[in-house]
């Protein structure tokens, strides 16, 4: 993912109407924009264009059904931005943990090597 | 089609979408996904076995040595390098099978990539695994196609998938799900 692809998705989720739209349409998947009108104040007009804002950053995919479109919560680009961080953290750290095992066993061997040269 | 439909007495169905945008040639996602050469990558590290990928004909995805199918369906459609629909039915659960349509979309600078699966029944274990498993092949799908090799944690996912294979069911067993028995 380049960066401008995810300043689409950053873009879209830093709105809190936006965020509300992706609520309502990840817990009923095939809705319609009009389904969502009644759960604003803004003007028709607004949530479709935060409909539009949405769909630019992969975050809503809308399927024709006859004269309808219907709405469906994409969680790709969210999992891209988890695994962009998460992932990287969690190999950061697994190096880490076996960089610690390596330092404990060669001090380990180097102190085994010591007692066996003495006696 | 709204997602959910609801005949009285019908079980409630749902449709799953996942979309990704992939820096590549369209031919080259078209690859990935129906590719019977090697295993997918992109699909949980499973071989794609076939008697002909054209409508009618029978899918199965095994193991790599053969040996287990995890996901058992029939070609609806097959229009390369655009679109690609089959009927799923995982082994393993007793759910009806649902349909998975793959469509890959040339546009500027790469292809979008949308993964529609519908028929789910609400609460079903194969819904479950379905939301979980489409997030996983549109990504990986994406990692292969730009990187050549799947992300780290899905690459670790994969080896551990492979050391438990001993505890798949018997009712997942390859000799179960032939190619000439229809789904």
């Amino acid at each position: 993912m380049l960066p401008d692809d995810m300043d689409a998705v950053f873009q879209a989720l830093g709105h809190r109407d936006r965020r509300k739209i992706l609520d309502l349409v990840a817990n009923d998947p095939g809705c319609c924009a009009e389904d969502l009108g009644p759960h604003f104040e803004t003007s028709r007009i607004a949530v479709l264009k935060h409909l539009r804002v949405l769909e630019r950053a992969q975050l809503l995919v809308s399927k024709k059904a006859g004269r309808k479109r219907t709405l469906f919560f994409n969680v790709v680009p969210i999992q891209l931005i988890y695994d962009r961080w998460a992932t990287d953290y969690r190999a950061h750290w697994a190096g880490k943990l076996s960089d610690l095992k390596l330092r404990i066993e060669a001090k380990h061997h180097a102190e085994r090597n010591e007692r066996k040269r003495r006696a | 089609m709204p997602s959910a439909t609801n005949e009285s007495d019908a079980p409630k169905t749902e449709t799953a979408v996942f979309k990704v945008f992939i820096r590549g040639t369209i031919d080259a996602v078209w690859r990935e996904i129906t590719r019977t050469d090697t295993v997918q990558t992109c699909m949980f590290n499973m071989r794609l076995d076939t008697n002909g990928l054209k409508p009618g004909g029978q899918i199965r995805m095994r193991s790599k040595d053969g040996k287990y199918t995890g996901v058992v369906g029939e070609v609806l459609e097959f229009n390369p390098p655009h679109k690609y629909v089959h009927t799923f039915l995982m082994t393993q659960l007793d759910d009806p099978p649902s349909k998975v349509t793959h469509e890959l979309k040339a546009v500027t600078g790469g292809v979008e990539y949308t993964l529609t699966h519908e028929g789910l029944i609400v609460g079903t274990k194969t819904a479950k695994q379905a939301t979980q498993g489409g997030k996983l092949i549109a990504n990986t799908l994406k990692a292969v196609v730009e990187t050549g090799r799947p992300s780290f944690g899905v690459r670790f996912l994969y080896r551990l998938i492979r050391v438990l294979q001993f505890l798949t069911p018997k009712r997942c067993r390859s000799e179960n799900w032939p190619l000439d028995k229809k789904i």
